[in-house]
């Protein structure tokens, strides 16, 4: 039962973070691939202000929503002035900036090792400390992710990223702040990711370097590839196959230390599935 | 050449400063070695439909993106209503009341036709983000205030019984329609249009006409890139004959047509 209710919740917190790649990629076109260390900035930072007990979990998830959307706002000032595949290559460098930060700065971050026992959310007086416990709130945090996600997508707003993605010489000539709004979403992503981020490294009362390396940029890259673009059934279903892949290959009779390499085999295998025959993914709209 | 001699050297005389709405003066752009617009100057008289002729890197293009923003002149201004444009993004251009169409239609092509006409209209807050989720209901009230706007401007069109097929799916003369609604959901009061008539069939030209002189009537103000002469004739109060980046001659549309120093320049004769 835990070994499912553990499954479900990575799911969750991976859909929201699927959510704000999504938002980025998928809808608005802008193609980070930065969004690992971002989410790795959410969950260093609830570790970090619960460990030292300098904050309560919520006032600590709303810190790491804020710095998630400020760094993600930071990069994509300089950066989106310039065009799409020179953004890929700003976000990329972005992404080993940070990970060399999380794995150099031991007195912070703890190092490559990480920071192992990371306190459990406390919410109300009761501490969130098993799956049990956890899984209203990672599907509460789902949910208004849901909900925000679906409603930003019939706004105005999410009707103008998405003309952005299609033409954004057109949209500037609407009249409309082509700049202002990719910062925008670059925010709102922010907010996705750190949520994401900090229900993680409380969930598993622990973060380090690798979860939030480049191949976890790729692991949500795949992910937002395998489920589709722009809608909310494509977050869900892509963190949902793609989380479910670790709990398959460990029950399998392959040796532990084949199971890693095969994984990265299997999401590299995936991303070239679907490109080449469903571009769209499983449940989403033409890229 | 003796009409001729009365309009080239460009503009001169009353008319110009008369009833100028803008005002384009001695601009000049160059691109690396290319001169794509040399000392050029004209106007454009409100409520009247202006026709930008010339020949193929006469500049026309150019000048259209030098006036809304898109492209910064080498030297010289543009004015609208008195007020100069230079240095002005081009997202306050279309505030002021300028906004304008693509050679290329440049339609987003994967939203559907209403989707396209609201995008285009004027907002104040469609940039922010947080704002659908912190006031969800107000959100979703303004996004049926605009669908109803926009569907309003596509029955002005002739539209309105496509707005929910994807763009991909209109035919050519749809498509510059769609153009056009785009425009008038801005809420500009100068329309540029790039070549509004190409590639129509007779039917889809004359609607498109049609409906150019009805918004013309309505008080709307174009400057229209157009290479037909026929089509000139039909819909310009004014030409101004740019060529090289300079304009040549601008005033009334039979006299410039009929003009054989021009037609030399133009057509190689054949006008």
């Amino acid at each position: 039962m835990n070994y499912l209710l553990s499954y479900l919740i990575i799911a969750e917190i991976y859909a929201l973070a699927a959510m704000s790649t999504n938002l980025l990629i998928g809808v608005t076109g802008i193609f980070s691939i930065a969004q690992g260390a971002i989410f790795g900035i959410g969950a260093y930072i609830v570790a970090l202000s619960t460990l030292s007990d300098t904050l309560p979990f919520p006032l600590a998830m709303l810190l790491a929503m804020l710095l998630c959307s400020l760094v993600n706002v930071a990069m994509a000032l300089p950066s989106l002035r310039i065009s799409g595949d020179y953004f890929v290559v700003t976000s990329l460098g972005m992404q080993f900036v940070l990970t060399a930060a999380f794995t150099n700065l031991p007195g912070i971050t703890g190092g490559a090792s990480g920071l192992a026992g990371v306190p459990p959310p406390v919410l109300f007086g009761v501490e969130l400390d098993d799956s049990q416990s956890f899984i209203p709130l990672a599907t509460l945090a789902l949910f208004a992710g849901m909900a925000c996600y679906w409603v930003v997508m019939r706004s105005p707003f999410g009707l103008l990223i998405n003309a952005i993605r299609e033409d954004e010489l057109a949209v500037s000539a609407a009249g409309k702040n082509v700049l202002m709004t990719k910062v925008g979403v670059a925010a709102l992503s922010g907010v996705y990711v750190g949520v994401a981020g900090g229900l993680y490294s409380t969930f598993l009362s622990f973060i380090d370097p690798s979860s939030c390396d480049i191949s976890a940029s790729f692991l949500l890259l795949t992910m937002f590839v395998v489920g589709g673009a722009r809608t909310l059934a494509g977050c869900l279903i892509g963190p949902a196959l793609l989380m479910a892949l670790p709990q398959a290959l460990a029950v399998m009779p392959i040796p532990s230390s084949a199971a890693g390499p095969l994984r990265q085999i299997i999401y590299g295998a995936l991303l070239i599935t679907f490109m080449l025959f469903r571009p769209q993914g499983i449940a989403g709209q033409k890229l | 050449m003796s009409t001729a001699a009365s309009i080239l050297d460009g503009p001169t005389g009353a008319s110009v400063a008369a009833a100028a709405y803008l005002d384009i003066v001695g601009v000049s752009k160059s691109f690396g070695g290319l001169q794509a617009l040399n000392d050029c100057t004209f106007n454009v008289t409100h409520r009247q439909i202006t026709c930008l002729v010339g020949p193929n890197g006469a500049g026309k293009t150019t000048i259209f993106n030098v006036i809304t923003g898109f492209i910064r002149p080498d030297a010289g201004t543009v004015g609208f209503q008195g007020q100069p444009l230079n240095g002005m993004p081009s997202r306050h251009i279309v505030d002021l009341g300028i906004c304008r169409s693509f050679q290329n239609l440049r339609l987003f092509s994967e939203l559907s036709v209403l989707d396209n006409v609201t995008v285009y209209l004027p907002s104040r807050t469609d940039e922010n983000p947080f704002r659908p989720v912190l006031r969800p209901f107000r959100a979703n009230s303004e996004r049926r205030e605009r669908r109803a706007a926009a569907l309003a401007i596509l029955e002005e069109v002739g539209i309105a019984d496509r707005a929910e097929d994807y763009v991909r799916n209109l035919s050519y003369g749809e498509q510059k329609l769609l153009c056009i609604a785009r425009l008038l959901a801005s809420g500009a009061e100068l329309l540029l249009l790039d070549e509004p008539a190409s590639g129509l069939s007779a039917q889809a030209l004359d609607t498109m006409i049609a409906l150019l002189l009805q918004l013309k009537e309505k008080g709307k103000t174009f400057l229209v890139v157009e290479h037909n002469t026929g089509i000139v004739r039909r819909l310009a109060d004014r030409v101004v004959f740019l060529h090289q980046g300079h304009v040549l001659a601008q005033g009334d549309p039979e006299a410039i047509i009929a003009d054989p120093a021009l037609g030399e320049i133009y057509f190689g004769g054949a006008i």
